[in-house]
């Protein structure tokens, strides 16, 4: 019994000692998470010696797995970092600065799309790099429309809104477009500040959400509201896009293949557009990123495994592994994704998308504007009234 | 016999330490950081949070959004609390009737909504009182009522809080005063109803007083369960519409948890425990009253 103790110990500490193997520690999350092991086994063979560790973490849990990881100092080498999370954790100091490594090497700035390139920029310098984008385009029901005279979706700010009054003329609980989640809908209701021409600041830092086109922007978001052409409360999106009480909505890439699986008596009754124009269509963009952390000590792995997720290639392997978007704008040239229709239209948005302000108080600025957003739509306040507050309340975050 | 202090500290000492690490020295950590402006910037390097004094708590006191917490919390306990007593009350009085049939079948029935994950609670909720196609609203459009927007409409969005947590909270408290009734020794009842006295008689007479001690430690622990009110309203509505499901626990974890400043969500969480201990030692000081 001793004896095969001691047997069993002998080989553990010669598996751990004689292997030689580096090996590189990765947090991913969500579906990419669960398919990441068919590229790092790819690396793997093209690096010997090397061996991945994927760890999956759920998007729900992702954020505080972080943030003790950070407490604690136990973080991996590399992981997959919201985008809108990049400032915040980058604030924190621990994400490792890469334009040495982009000098030597065929990453630049150029090969991604500009408003995804703005999620990896901190305080000038470069942070991450884009791994997968969302973009957020129109999901809408082409049979609905073309019952108020709609055989295209709506192009302009005023053709939404005339379509919107059509749509809620249908008859009791029969609404247009879908808004506003429960909570803090910052990013749902940012593009509609970009289309108007808003801003939150200016080059100089100055917040000018007290300009007429932020107004307007409240103005137009919220007579939706007034006049019941939006819902408010809790539904349910996709059976509410089904049954047609809600023909409209804004969402991103991954409601694509949830619709098809959460509805499918409704495929071939949907298409997807771009986002209305105002003076711009420009829409939010998300994603992800790579993060390097500061702690790791196989930094030029970490990279080599960025570069490799990085090159074409492997870019659209993995677009056909999960079908999220390629950040690298070159792989959108491939047949795959230049022929299919529906991402014809999120790679159009894509070059007209924005991200939110790089900055750690965003969750708070957020938090902000929908209380204040929220306030108009309740009628509580007057939407310039509210861009007043709302322009005190992000000055004393700002601070 | 003296029992040495090696001994003593060999048996108490693990939990102790467990108690020290996981209770103790945070509970002191958060009130040291309440006085501090704990933020994102210090997350790494805790040496450069700065030291400002009450100003978290003056701060605090200009807070509408803590006011609205605190209002919405208290609203809560005030109606929840009595609603509780008197429904978990009465489901353990029918539930102790000798003539009840498939007493464990509705023992499990009133418990299963304590032990059930929120997560699933909520959403299931929701759909109960979604305005157009909710369960609720389809049961008082029978009687002609057009129910409100639930979760859309400010007015309503923390009764339907409320329902959810009471709703909840019933299971358990009827089991502890099921055990309080059981208790009660039956001679009491019979001399009761020899000297001709009524069902009502000999609930209001026997009944309650004996429940005391029950009711004590049901409503201290209510008041204590129902000021950190967190999970029903970040499930349900995140603390909207127009904030007014906002509790003080949920703006405490936005505050530390979504704009990391620890330190002004430290000195929440030391006014909660304030509010806590003194609204916990009131209630036990009346109950201490003859």
């Amino acid at each position: 019994m001793r004896r095969g103790f001691l047997i069993l110990l002998l080989v553990f500490v010669l598996v751990t000692f004689s292997s030689a193997e580096r090996i590189l520690q990765i947090w991913a999350m969500g579906e990419e998470a669960k398919n990441l092991n068919v590229m790092a086994e790819r690396f793997m063979k093209e690096n010997p010696g090397v061996k991945v560790e994927i760890q999956a973490i759920p998007w729900s849990a992702a954020y505080d797995k972080i943030l003790t990881g950070i407490a604690g100092m136990q973080l991996p080498d590399l992981a997959q970092m919201g985008t809108t999370w990049m400032a915040p954790f980058g604030a924190m100091g621990v994400f490792e600065e890469l334009s040495s490594y982009i000098r030597d090497s065929f990453i630049s700035k150029d090969i991604f799309f500009e408003g995804s390139w703005q999620t990896v920029e901190l305080n000038g310098g470069v942070y991450g790099i884009p791994w997968y984008v969302d973009v957020r385009v129109m999901f809408y029901r082409t049979d609905v429309l073309k019952e108020v005279g709609y055989d295209h979706a709506p192009q302009t700010w005023e053709e939404l809104y005339d379509a919107a009054k059509k749509l809620a003329a249908r008859g009791e609980n029969m609404y247009a477009v879908s808004l506003l989640y429960t909570g803090v809908f910052g990013n749902e209701f940012m593009p509609f500040v970009w289309q108007a021409g808003g801003r939150i600041f200016d080059e100089r830092g100055k917040v000018r959400v007290t300009d007429p086109e932020f107004v307007e922007a409240i103005e137009y978001y919220a007579r939706f509201f007034w006049e019941e052409l939006a819902p408010i409360g809790g539904g349910n999106l996709f059976q509410d896009f089904a049954s047609g009480a809600v023909p409209i909505f804004f969402s991103g890439p991954w409601m694509v293949s949830m619709i098809d699986q959460q509805t499918p008596e409704i495929k071939g009754k949907w298409s997807v557009a771009l986002m209305p124009k105002k003076k711009t269509r420009t829409s939010f963009v998300g994603g992800s990123n790579w993060v390097i952390f500061n702690t790791s000590k196989n930094k030029d792995l970490a990279w080599k495994f960025i570069e490799f997720m990085t090159k074409p290639e492997n870019q659209l392997k993995w677009y056909k592994i999960v079908a999220s978007l390629p950040a690298v704008k070159s792989v959108w040239e491939y047949p795959e994704l230049a022929n299919n229709p529906i991402m014809k239209v999120l790679g159009e948005q894509l070059r007209d998308a924005k991200s939110p302000p790089n900055i750690p108080q965003w969750e708070e600025i957020a938090n902000a504007i929908s209380r204040r957003v929220e306030e108009v739509i309740y009628k509580r306040r007057t939407p310039q009234k509210a861009a007043e507050m709302l322009k005190k309340d992000i000055e004393k975050i700002v601070r | 016999m003296k029992t040495s202090w090696v001994w003593i500290l060999t048996f108490v000492g693990p939990a102790l330490i467990l108690l020290m690490v996981f209770l103790i020295i945070p509970i002191f950590a958060s009130f040291y950081l309440s006085f501090t402006d704990f933020n994102v910037f210090v997350m790494t390097d805790w040496s450069r949070a700065k030291f400002i004094g009450l100003q978290n708590f003056v701060e605090l006191l200009k807070d509408e959004l803590f006011w609205k917490a605190l209002m919405n919390t208290f609203y809560c306990l005030v109606v929840a609390m009595p609603v509780t007593v008197v429904l978990s009350l009465t489901c353990a009085v029918l539930l102790n009737r000798k003539q009840t049939k498939f007493k464990n079948f509705f023992k499990v029935s009133f418990f299963l909504p304590f032990v059930t994950n929120t997560v699933a609670i909520a959403i299931v909720w929701s759909w109960i009182l979604n305005p157009s196609y909710g369960l609720l609203n389809w049961f008082l459009s029978l009687f002609g009522v057009k129910g409100p927007n639930w979760l859309g409409d400010p007015k309503w969005a923390m009764p339907s809080v409320i329902m959810l947590v009471i709703w909840k909270a019933v299971g358990y408290n009827t089991i502890l005063f099921l055990a309080g009734l059981q208790n009660i020794p039956d001679f009491l009842y019979e001399a009761a109803e020899l000297d001709g006295a009524s069902p009502w008689q000999r609930f209001w007479y026997i009944t309650l007083p004996m429940l005391k001690p029950t009711t004590v430690f049901v409503t201290t622990m209510m008041i204590i369960g129902y000021l950190q009110l967190f999970e029903e309203p970040y499930m349900l509505t995140q603390g909207g519409p127009l904030n007014s499901t906002l509790s003080i626990v949920l703006y405490l974890y936005r505050q530390g948890f979504k704009f990391f400043k620890l330190g002004y969500a430290s000195s929440i969480a030391v006014i909660l425990f304030l509010m806590i201990s003194a609204l916990t030692l009131l209630r036990l000081k009346l109950a201490g009253r003859k």
